[in-house]
């Protein structure tokens, strides 16, 4: 019988509960629908930031800019040492690579020849242009990478050979791509870290080791820190800009949609009590009578109380649906990405519209204090 | 018989207006009271303290056993769903339920609900074909008798009837009557507010209402209908 009192209230005022029923999905709508972009913009932007290179550097800790140092003696890593523990630590979210640096000579020229697992080389680095072909193989002896000026000044092309010298020794390979990286990776050779090493005559010596950690700030000072206690001998540093003005950016955003969903609580809560209000006008005679023929006050608030429940919680998931195709529209229109729907948001939204609707239905308190004679009376 | 309403000294003020006045008298089981007396005369005020709809100023007043004047709220809401049968004037039934389900709302403040009985009970008033009717589809008289059908569905020990047949046309007067007649035959404690001295020589006995005051009996009605 309570459910079907319940259905029938429902029924009963759904001129009233109509009005109160759109402020539920219209707030439902906006908050999930902000709430969605919410996460959908961390995803984002952590994938853009990413597009940016690596966010982690382990080097020497002697040396001062590891990430443009050359090989020397003073400044290199064990390879095996420090990628054997970057293994153990690294997660699949995680793409490394352990670089070396040298300045090599082309004829006459001079230009910086970094040695690295070339394999990797598109995964750090994501936002880099290709003319040409990624190389797939790590060790790839026979294929090499240019950067843009280094191609531009030593004329090369792709398909074209590359013959590098240091001191008496030689290296040659195939240009397999022109890069374009819009940095001082431009200015740079890529070839295999063995052909590098050999070159240089340094074998299993390293300069730095880059890392890009896909995911928050938060992950990636922890996949710092955790390497920083397997490898106490070496440096390991988030790369701050990159991780700060994610973090920031990613702060600001929360704080504006936080603040907009506490503002969209209150007005829908704002709404729902004026219309409870009239409601609670309405209902007096009712509830005089169920009174008068013995309903506790208990029973018959429990009744209104599943009545808005219901009405918040329906409120809830048809807004959460809604909010969820409005964020994937305005995720293509405004930021020109596609916002994967979240499903927590669904839960989320039902408990926030079930509460908002029960903060709502506060003047429903006021026939607690209906007296049956008067009401009865029709006074 | 037994006692089933012992008033004593019942008093009861409105701010400086005093609508009830040192009102005493007993109804026996089974008897059909009928209360008259112009308006403002305190008819109404005496049924909703025999009720539990209100609270006296000063006195007693006992029904079935209960002293309603030391019950507090929860205490008043049982009584009222455990004791008392109201038929009101203006019917007071819940316009989105159905004659059914008016039913089975007094049901369900009592204790649980029972489909079949509250169907039983509008067949016993001639609703059995208005069971799914809302009020707005019922006519006066049809409205009252789904009023009777809840009042008797718990099994009251004293139905309080006020003005039952105010809102009524002759023909549904007469069926409502004839309830209320059946419900005396039957053995019903009825107490029945009325300003009719027609429908009023119908009951047992009538007490007469003035100013708050009784009004000295001088001849048994029953013995007028008789």
């Amino acid at each position: 019988m309570f459910w079907r009192l319940v259905f029938r209230l429902l029924r009963g005022s759904r001129a009233r509960l109509t009005v109160a029923i759109l402020a539920l999905v219209s707030g439902a709508a906006v908050i999930s629908g902000l709430l969605n972009l919410d996460f959908g913009v961390e995803y984002q932007l952590t994938q853009q930031f990413r597009t940016l290179g690596a966010n982690i550097i382990i080097a020497p800790k002697t040396t001062e800019s590891a990430a443009e140092s050359t090989l020397t003696n003073s400044a290199l890593m064990n390879e095996d040492a420090v990628m054997g523990q970057v293994q153990r630590v690294a997660t699949a979210k995680v793409a490394f690579a352990p670089f070396a640096y040298v300045i090599a000579r082309v004829g006459e020229t001079q230009v910086v020849a970094v040695g690295t697992w070339l394999d990797q080389l598109q995964n750090l680095n994501p936002s880099w242009k290709m003319n040409g072909g990624w190389i797939s193989s790590r060790a790839d002896a026979g294929q090499c990478l240019a950067g843009r000026n280094a191609a531009r000044e030593l004329h090369l092309v792709t398909g074209g050979s590359l013959q590098l010298q240091y001191l008496t020794r030689t290296s040659q390979c195939k240009i397999s791509g022109i890069l374009d990286s819009g940095a001082a990776d431009d200015n740079q050779v890529f070839m295999s870290l063995d052909s590098l090493q050999t070159l240089a005559d340094l074998p299993d010596k390293v300069s730095v080791v880059q890392l890009s950690v896909s995911g928050t700030p938060k992950l990636i000072a922890t996949t710092a820190s955790r390497l920083s206690a397997a490898l106490p001998q070496f440096q390991v540093h988030p790369i701050r800009k990159v991780t700060e003005a994610e973090g920031e950016l990613l702060g600001r955003i929360r704080l504006l949609i936080i603040s907009m969903i506490i503002l969209i609580l209150a007005l829908t809560a704002l709404c729902v009590l004026a219309t409870m209000a009239a409601l609670a006008m309405e209902r007096r005679a009712d509830v005089g009578l169920m009174k008068a023929l013995g309903g506790s006050i208990t029973r018959i608030v429990s009744l209104f109380v599943a009545e808005v429940g219901l009405l918040g919680a329906a409120g809830g998931l048809l807004g959460g649906v809604l909010g969820v195709g409005l964020s994937y529209w305005m995720g293509l229109r405004v930021f020109d990405t596609a916002v994967t729907p979240q499903w927590q948001i669904f839960p989320i939204t039902i408990i926030l519209m079930t509460l908002v609707a029960m903060a709502g239905a506060l003047p429903l308190r006021m026939l607690g204090e209906v007296k049956p004679a008067i009401i009865l009376r029709g006074e | 018989m037994a006692t089933v309403v012992q008033i004593e000294n019942l008093r009861k003020e409105f701010g400086k207006v005093c609508a009830l006045d040192g009102v005493s008298f007993e109804i026996q089981e089974g008897e059909w009271i009928a209360i008259m007396g112009p308006s403002g005369s305190g008819k109404t005020t005496l049924i909703n303290i025999l009720g539990g709809l209100d609270t006296p100023t000063s006195g007693r007043t006992i029904v079935d056993g209960v002293d309603v004047g030391r019950l507090d709220e929860a205490g008043l809401t049982r009584f009222r769903a455990e004791k008392i049968g109201f038929v009101f004037q203006q019917f007071h039934l819940v316009s989105y339920l159905t004659a059914l389900e008016n039913v089975m709302l007094a049901q369900y403040f009592h204790s649980t609900t029972d489909e079949r009985e509250a169907q039983q009970a509008l067949e016993r008033v001639g609703l059995g074909d208005r069971l799914e009717h809302l009020p707005t589809q019922l006519s006066g008289g049809e409205q009252q008798r789904v009023a009777v059908a809840r009042a008797l569905i718990n099994h009251p020990k004293l139905i309080l009837a006020d003005e039952p047949t105010g809102n009524l046309d002759e023909a549904n007067e007469k069926i409502v009557l004839d309830l209320l007649r059946e419900l005396h035959t039957e053995g019903r404690t009825i107490l029945m507010v009325t300003h009719a001295p027609s429908i009023g020589s119908l009951a047992d006995r009538r007490i007469d209402f003035s100013h708050g005051h009784l009004v000295p009996q001088l001849a048994p009605v029953g013995s007028q209908r008789r």
